[in-house]
């Protein structure tokens, strides 16, 4: 029933955002796989550009594994994390997909209208984003607040540049070692063959 | 799973009626004489069986189909066209709707049902076994509730492929295998229930048992995979509703 739920959703939000089905179209009868640690789940295109969560024995056309460790950067819009999201097979759907989800929106005055109306639903959807604005500005100003008296005057968070530096170095640190490993590998094998060959002794 | 056709004294093959054994000739006219016993209170038992769930198992059927404006659909054992009304407002004026039952009541209670909704959908009495319409003509076949009853699944399935276009989905929502650890309290509710709701409702106690053991009889979700895949389908995969009480399937013709 989840799955019937799922998919209900999906049909109407891309109903709402009827640009997307266009997008989608194309790739009809394809299908995505998402796995963030030990959650799964699995997309499948229909052939009128909706969305509907996948079947039970269902193989996916391309597969997206997201590590825990990159959901806070991703959710924080760090480039370099979208970067080390790894992808298998049709990575052309999984672009698409990536677009589709990230220029979605929720039009929740829309529904409400269809259940008390549209002026009554117009007034719940100005208070709710004024409250929702409200709530955000307060919530950035005590965060800076915060941020500025733990970065300057009780240094206890890092600052995000250095951050962003920090994650860079890490980056290169790892493209590093891989090259080194692969260096070794290459030099261990080729060291190999020398001793099978006798050139070199032991 | 046991062997669906055995061969008789007289030679000819035998095949199930619930958990009764009959003769192949014999079984369409058996299960003929079910539907049009129910036929009137089809709808209505239908929704005091499954609670009600079973339009919504349809209008999920309708949600994975994938149909579109100007698509044509082919709705088999439809009997009392729920899933074609639903389907032809979908495809709208440009696509097109044909509803086909076996049975001439089941088949009267759907076609006077869509004229009463102002649909004009054409109602056809044919066997799935023998589909009259060309090959590579439909975006989507469904049969909803209808391959159990079939006396040779295989070749109507074989039919369903032959009669789509390539691209096009055959969509098969069925009773199946439920979950094991709901399978006794299913037994109680199928066995006794089911056939007491019959003859209380539909005044048809032994219809209702046809039912019940027909579901029985009825492929498990893996098995009826593998025999829409032997028909020719591509990339099958199924859903399973209410804990595999029904299972939708669907198959694409590549």
């Amino acid at each position: 029933m989840l799955k019937a739920l799922s998919t209900r959703l999906l049909q109407h939000l891309i109903s709402q955002n009827s640009w997307a089905s266009n997008l989608l179209q194309p790739h009809a009868g394809k299908s995505l796989q998402i796995n963030v640690s030990f959650i799964s789940a699995s997309l499948v295109i229909l052939e009128n550009g909706n969305l509907a969560m996948a079947g039970e024995t269902n193989v996916a056309d391309a597969k997206v594994t997201i590590p825990p460790s990159l959901l806070l950067r991703l959710l924080a819009k760090d480039e370099a994390a979208n970067r080390q999201i790894n992808i298998e097979g049709d990575t052309q759907l999984v672009a698409e997909l990536a677009k589709v989800f990230s220029n979605m929106r929720w039009d929740y005055e829309d529904d409400l209208s269809n259940i008390i109306g549209d002026v009554p639903a117009n007034k719940i959807g100005t208070y709710a984003r004024d409250a929702a604005n409200s709530v955000k500005e307060t919530s950035v100003n005590l965060a800076e607040m915060l941020s500025e008296y733990w970065q300057e005057e009780m240094p206890l968070i890092a600052k995000k540049r250095h951050v962003e530096q920090f994650n860079a170095e890490v980056d290169t640190l790892g493209a590093d070692v891989a090259r080194f490993e692969k260096k070794l590998a290459k030099l261990t094998k080729s060291i190999k063959a020398n001793l099978d060959n006798g050139l070199l002794k032991n | 799973m046991t062997t669906e056709h055995n061969p008789n004294q007289d030679g000819n093959q035998n095949t199930h009626f619930g958990f009764k054994t009959v003769a192949e000739n014999e079984k369409a006219k058996k299960v003929g004489e079910v539907f049009h016993s129910v036929a009137s209170k089809y709808d209505l038992m239908n929704d005091v069986m499954s609670a009600g769930l079973h339009r919504g198992w349809k209008r999920f059927a309708i949600e994975i189909s994938g149909i579109k404006a100007g698509d044509k659909v082919l709705d088999i054992a439809g009997g009392s066209g729920d899933l074609s009304k639903l389907f032809a407002k979908k495809v709208g004026a440009d696509g097109q709707v044909i509803l086909t039952d076996i049975n001439a009541s089941m088949l009267a209670v759907g076609r006077d049902r869509m004229l009463d909704a102002g649909l004009s959908v054409p109602a056809l009495q044919c066997d799935a076994e023998k589909l009259p319409f060309p090959d590579n003509h439909f975006d989507c076949v469904i049969v909803a509730f209808g391959l159990r009853n079939m006396t040779h699944k295989d070749k109507a399935l074989a039919e369903m492929q032959r009669v789509l276009k390539v691209g096009g989905r055959l969509l098969v929502l069925e009773f199946s295998k439920v979950w094991q650890p709901l399978s006794k309290i299913y037994d109680v509710y199928s066995f006794k229930l089911l056939p007491f709701m019959g003859k209380i409702l539909a005044k048809d106690a032994e219809s209702y048992q046809y039912l019940a053991e027909s579901i029985r009889m009825h492929p498990d979700q893996e098995t009826l995979k593998q025999m829409m895949t032997d028909a020719g389908l591509s990339k099958v995969d199924y859903y399973n509703l209410a804990a595999g009480v029904v299972a939708l399937h669907k198959g694409y013709k590549t």
